[in-house]
């Protein structure tokens, strides 16, 4: 009788959604060549999570490898970059997904974060699957522009839930990564 | 152990560098954590340490790195202002391309030695001279000694002039 009992709640936590984000890769920005510097190589590496960094000269951008099974925040990434006095200038963030459902202007968390879905079109995510982030600072300004006019929710320009998202169970002072597919 | 060697290398480097009055050896070329072994252009093996007794100025670059290929413009004309008179470039590429690599120099009209050490800032020779941007470059005289780091245009040509005693 115990046994099958647990077997229901893992049963429980497997529907709802594995999910654990592995990978990313990153491009910086900044009044010199961001990519004739070692800096943001070396601050990237210093990471907790960070397991590797590969700097990809055709595309201009850092390919960046997380440790398995780590708690990964995609902020320390920034502030990274940032310490080493470059900015982001797009961030894409890799994972693995099972049945996760990505509808427009909902907040799901994911891995431990809360994601905000900009521009979904109701998928479901299956597999490895690749966000944009477009929060502040993810990205150049004129982009940032451009999507947070495809929300009318506030929390695009604070990166918190706020008010307009406790209603899907996130506490309004928490983070929220607000992403394209 | 090559982290504490590294470690002691660097600071060996600002003390006799960036001071006149330097303490401690001076890096000379024959060391075996400065000297290296790159891949000319033709394929052969060239040897820093084997360019002991001219002045030698070791360029640290990349074709991707746009403030490289700027200072190469310069660099054309402090080479062939000099080079009948003692003075060698060792250009050392940290491209991930050969083929890049060899664009740029034909591109450039780069004409002094060239060699590639692949693997980027991982390079041997890159993380031997802790290269941790680009460009970067070393005036080493004819002893073999390290005088000077990243010296701008006129106190290059200054120094050169100074270490080929014109």
């Amino acid at each position: 009788m115990k046994k099958s009992f647990l077997f229901v709640i893992a049963g429980a936590l497997w529907i709802a959604g594995y999910s654990q984000f592995s990978k990313a890769s990153l491009q910086a920005s900044g009044l010199t060549c961001s990519m004739c510097s070692k800096a943001v190589k070396v601050a990237l590496e210093k990471v907790s999570f960070v397991q590797e960094v590969k700097v990809n000269i055709k595309n201009q951008e850092y390919s960046i490898v997380f440790k398995e099974n780590s708690k990964t925040d995609f902020d320390e990434l920034k502030k990274a970059v940032e310490d080493a006095g470059f900015s982001v200038a797009s961030l894409k963030v890799t994972g693995n997904f099972s049945d996760v459902k990505a509808e427009k202007d909902k907040h799901i968390q994911l891995d431990g974060k809360n994601f905000h879905f900009v521009n979904s079109s109701n998928k479901v995510l299956n597999g490895e699957q690749t966000f944009t982030i477009v929060d502040k600072d993810f990205l150049s300004a004129k982009d940032y522009k451009k999507y947070s006019a495809a929300t009318k929710m506030e929390c695009i320009k604070t990166g918190k839930a706020g008010e307009c998202c406790v209603k899907d169970g996130i506490h309004s002072e928490e983070r929220v990564y607000h992403v394209i597919i | 152990m090559k982290n504490l060697n590294t470690l002691i290398l660097s600071f060996v480097f600002v003390l006799a560098a960036s001071s006149a009055n330097a303490q401690g050896p001076t890096p000379n070329i024959t060391d075996s954590r400065l000297d290296f072994t790159v891949t000319s252009l033709k394929g052969d093996s060239i040897k820093l340490s084997s360019l002991k007794g001219k002045v030698v100025l070791l360029d640290f670059w990349a074709s991707w790195c746009v403030p490289c290929r700027f200072s190469n413009k310069y660099l054309v004309k402090l080479y062939n202002k000099y080079k009948d008179k003692g003075l060698e470039i060792l250009g050392v590429s940290l491209d991930d391309e050969v083929s890049d690599w060899k664009k740029a120099v034909a591109k450039d009209k780069i004409t002094w030695m060239q060699g590639i050490d692949l693997g980027g800032w991982d390079a041997l020779a890159a993380v031997k001279w802790q290269v941790d941007a680009l460009p970067s470059s070393f005036l080493i005289n004819k002893k073999g000694d390290v005088v000077a780091i990243n010296l701008d245009r006129d106190e290059l040509e200054k120094k050169i002039k100074e270490l080929l005693g014109l």
